[in-house]
């Protein structure tokens, strides 16, 4: 008896154990294992951090491999500011505090960039997994670190940053784990400089591994190359480049290859699934520099807001490094040593993307049915393969052999009905760098003058970035900057045929050919990912994202402003004017027959006619034109909708090509609805999209609100938990507006530096320091944001100069 | 009722080793000790024991909410139903209560194995 109740009490205690050690499946949703998670010892209250922060930033470290001592003094925003002797040393400590505030993060950055989500979340994340690997973009990370490690100086500084994260994970025990890692029930890993190449390839695809090739194919064969033409021409009128012609490329139209593709022999028609939508949320940016003949101080002014998908943890990481010769601040990439945008004592530097299309696809005529070669000019040839092994939590890895061709990876001949399924990917991100991407931002972190700046440019690659310049001595400059291929006309737009090597690029546009600018007469420099160059560039490019309207806007306003001041570069990156539905609105109020409306309507329209086409959070017409433009563009594209509903991969025509429509040709054949037996006009689209949103929302009532709540604005945590994202924040804004924060898309740091003696720089991004949901400095800065407010940047000259009012804590790192 | 003061007592000061690196469930053994060590009726050593692990989870995740000014417990209560922080806390309390009840439980039982029951209150 007494055996039996003793037994039964320890049977009930140990499955009490068992029960709490395990996670648990609740529907679709994986509980972490309770007892783990919710003790208070090591479970998840222990990443409650208290709300004196400075308890979890001791004054006295030991780190090994430091040369010698570094202090860091933190301020107000948890933003380190690393005082050290030496680059190597402060990229070591850069390595430790990232860590400490964002390992998790930069975890799961570099298993999503190669394709090792799985092992932790199991097969649900399996296809995503395979397509990384299968887009080569190990591959592409390991060509990275091969080309970073031709230069001592940086596979020094790759490794310090990899000491001094892993000295941070080597001391965690499981209950100092990360919340995320305690929630997905796994362990951190060691750094290696790999990552860090996978982070950089992450921003790489996130940056530049768009293109149209196979829907521009498609399109063409439907519609034939006069309605193609017509519908998607490559350069917008009025649009203002990046690069305007002042005559400085008279000299160089020789040199280019004379022969255009044949378009008409393309193959590669079949079906696709993607997702429909008028103009697309974005990977953008803006950024502009005015020179000192402009402004109020007679000093350059430059600023910059890159426009990223937004999460939690952010994007970016804020830090000041000084060194004896050099003292910068701006922010960093978690995972990537140095700063990426940011200012110092004499310059200020800043990037947009440039978007040209730099992915192209090549069809194979294979030589055998096991697809084991391919024919290059009448030859076969065996394609490599490259082994993927990916690990399943819960299961057994999935091995995967991924072809290589003289053009890059097969991609989707694992889905046999796949339009793409015979074609290879040749993309920029592949090549193993030629010149030394790191120099780049080491020249302009150390930069003094616009040669430092020209000299750090001649060693940037990719991604391609519109990279903006201004420095103390009063020079203001921009260049278009990154690897190009050399293209014969309209080469690259669509899918190639991938049996002649005569088809592969020509080259790369020489360095000192890329377009550039510096002083010019106008007085500023800007970029918002529009169009590089105007139609007189002698080099052909293509591209899917070209922005049509933020440039134009900021053309505008820049071209209209003097005496500017910080305030005046505030109030343009704050700017909610759409320049696509100030072009829009008129338009489509001159077709609409407001006799026709109903009394409803007649409000409405009302409304509409009043509104200035600005986004602003507290107004009601936004939303309305939202729904009315929506349903314009999908009624008069009507015949691209149905063949992509079909699974069919088409263009979407450019906003712009409908408001020129509207304007220029009424009768045109696409507004004719397919669905009837008349010929409708822009005027019955116009009322037809009308009654449309007018029924949208009768039916949705609910939907009828101001713009700021209408947006459905969220800041996503980077595992989609809803607990850790911030929904609740109210902002105007649009797209196609300098402001262009849409529904998770959006400015992902907001910089303005006024190069004056001190130099003086407002910055905020829409998140906070710690990556840690248990921190204030999760979201602090999330309504310091969404208020149109900036914090100041302190380029300190020494930890004591920290002012008080903005201290937080004092670290000294010394030699292990 | 003084053994259940003691073993509550026990739980709370013994139960600060988990503070040292032990696994979570470290507080079983304890309660267990507590269990053999302070004898009573079964019920009440697990009752006892319940009321001690109760006190050790809460009161340690309640200090630390307090410090945190209940920042993460927002954010975890919203991930589980959008439980409030002081359900949390409870939610807390009650699997430390439950897990230390029937460690005190086992604990008072395994004595009765060696030699005569002990005599209970």
């Amino acid at each position: 008896m007494r055996f039996i109740r003793f037994f039964f009490a320890l049977l009930i205690t140990g499955l009490l154990v068992w029960l709490l050690q395990t996670p648990q499946q609740a529907g679709n949703k994986t509980l972490p294992a309770l007892g783990a998670f919710f003790n208070p010892f090591s479970g998840f209250w222990r990443n409650a951090e208290p709300a004196d922060v400075s308890r979890h930033l001791p004054g006295e470290i030991k780190l090994q491999g430091l040369s010698g001592p570094v202090r860091v003094s933190w301020d107000d925003m948890l933003a380190p500011h690393i005082f050290a002797a030496n680059l190597t040393d402060a990229v070591l400590v850069q390595g430790y505090v990232t860590a400490q505030h964002r390992l998790w993060q930069m975890d799961l950055i570099t298993r999503k960039a190669a394709g090792r989500l799985s092992e932790i979340l199991g097969e649900r994340t399996l296809a995503l997994d395979r397509l990384s690997r299968r887009r080569g973009m190990g591959y592409a990370a390991e060509n990275d670190l091969k080309g970073w490690q031709k230069s001592p100086e940086n596979t020094r500084l790759l490794e310090a940053y990899a000491a001094g994260v892993n000295a941070w994970v080597e001391q965690l025990t499981p209950a100092d784990y990360p919340l995320e890692f305690k929630l997905l029930g796994y362990d951190p890993e060691a750094w290696t400089p790999l990552k860090t190449a996978l982070v950089y390839e992450s921003m790489a695809e996130t940056l530049c591994s768009r293109d149209d090739d196979l829907a521009a194919t498609n399109t063409l064969a439907h519609f034939g190359l006069s309605t193609f033409n017509m519908l998607y021409p490559e350069w917008m009128p009025g649009q203002q480049p990046v690069i305007p012609d002042t005559g400085q490329w008279k000299n160089i139209r020789a040199a280019l290859p004379a022969t255009t593709i044949d378009a008409a022999g393309l193959t590669g028609v079949s079906e696709v699934d993607q997702n429909a939508g008028a103009d697309q949320d974005m990977d953008g940016s803006n950024n502009w520099a005015v020179a000192g003949s402009r402004t109020r101080s007679g000093h350059p002014l430059l600023a910059n807001d890159p426009h990223l998908s937004l999460s939690l943890p952010s994007v970016w990481f804020q830090v000041q490094i000084h060194l004896p010769d050099q003292n910068s601040h701006g922010v960093s990439l978690p995972g990537v040593p140095g700063i990426i945008i940011g200012f110092n004592e004499n310059i200020a530097w800043g990037m947009t993307n440039v978007g040209q299309d730099v992915s192209d696809w090549y069809k194979l005529t294979w030589a055998d049915s096991a697809r084991t070669a391919y024919v290059l000019d009448g030859q076969p040839r065996s394609v490599e393969w490259r082994i993927e092994e990916i690990g399943v939590k819960g299961k057994s890895a999935l091995r995967d052999s991924v072809r290589y061709t003289v053009w890059g990876p097969v991609v989707y001949d694992h889905q046999p009905d796949h339009a793409l399924r015979d074609c290879a990917l040749r993309w920029i991100s592949h090549d193993m760098p030629e010149r030394n991407t790191f120099d780049l931002f080491l020249s302009l972190n150390a930069g003094k003058s616009y040669a430092d700046y020209q000299r750090g440019m001649n060693s940037f690659d990719c991604p391609a970035q519109n990279f903006v310049f201004a420095s103390r001595s009063g020079d203001i400059a921009i260049q278009v900057q990154g690897k190009f291929p050399l293209r014969k006309k309209e080469q690259g737009r669509f899918v190639q045929d991938g049996s002649q090597s005569a088809n592969a690029w020509a080259g790369f546009i020489p360095q000192d050919q890329v377009p550039s600018m510096k002083n010019p007469s106008r007085g500023f420099v800007f970029s918002a990912n529009q169009h590089s160059t105007p139609p007189t560039y002698p080099y052909y490019y293509c591209s899917p994202d070209f922005d049509s309207y933020r440039g134009r806007r900021i053309y505008e306003r820049l071209s209209a402003m003097r005496d500017v001041t910080a305030d005046s570069m505030k109030a343009l990156q704050l700017d909610n004017f759409s320049r696509r539905s100030g072009d829009a609105l008129p338009a489509m109020m001159a077709l609409l027959d407001r006799s026709q409306l109903d009394a409803g309507g007649k409000e409405m329209a009302d409304q509409l006619a009043a509104w200035n086409a600005r986004y602003e959070p507290e107004l009601l017409a936004p939303t309305l034109f939202e729904v009315w433009f929506d349903s314009l563009y999908r009624f008069t594209w009507d015949e691209m909708y149905a063949l992509r509903e079909a699974k069919k991969d088409i263009l979407l025509p450019a906003s712009w090509r409908l408001i020129a429509l509207m304007r220029q040709d009424t009768a045109n054949v696409f507004f004719d609805d397919q669905a009837t037996p008349g010929r409708e006009t822009a005027r019955d689209m116009v009322a037809k999209s009308f009654l449309a949103m007018q029924n949208y929302f009768r039916q949705n009532p609910e939907a009828k609100t101001d713009w700021g709540r209408s947006k459905g604005f969220i800041i996503r945590h980077l595992a989609q938990i809803d607990a850790f994202s911030r929904a609740d924040v109210v902002v105007g804004g649009h797209r196609n507006a300098p402001n262009a924060i849409s529904k998770n898309h959006g400015p992902s740091w907001r910089m303005i530096v006024e190069l004056s003696d001190p130099v003086r720089a407002l910055g905020v991004y829409p998140g906070g320091q710690s990556g840690n949901p248990g921190s204030y400095f999760y979201d602090n800065m999330v309504d310091i944001w969404a208020a149109g407010e900036y914090n100041e940047l302190l380029l300190l000259s020494g930890p004591e100069a920290m002012p008080a009012n903005r201290s937080l804590a004092q670290q000294t790192f010394s030699p292990k | 009722m003084k053994p259940s003061l003691y073993t509550i007592l026990f739980v709370l000061i013994a139960g600060q080793l988990c503070r040292f690196g032990l696994p979570w469930w470290a507080i079983v053994p304890v309660a267990a000790l507590a269990g053999w060590m302070f004898p009573q009726h079964p019920a009440k050593s697990l009752l006892a024991g319940f009321a001690g692990g109760f006190l050790l989870w809460t009161l340690q995740a309640w200090w630390i909410d307090q410090d945190n000014n209940g920042i993460l417990s927002a954010r975890i209560g919203a991930l589980f139903m959008g439980l409030p922080g002081w359900a949390l806390l409870l939610l807390t309390g009650f699997l430390g209560g439950l897990l230390a009840g029937f460690g005190c439980l086992t604990g008072r039982w395994a004595r009765d194995l060696v030699g005569q029951p002990a005599k209970t209150i």
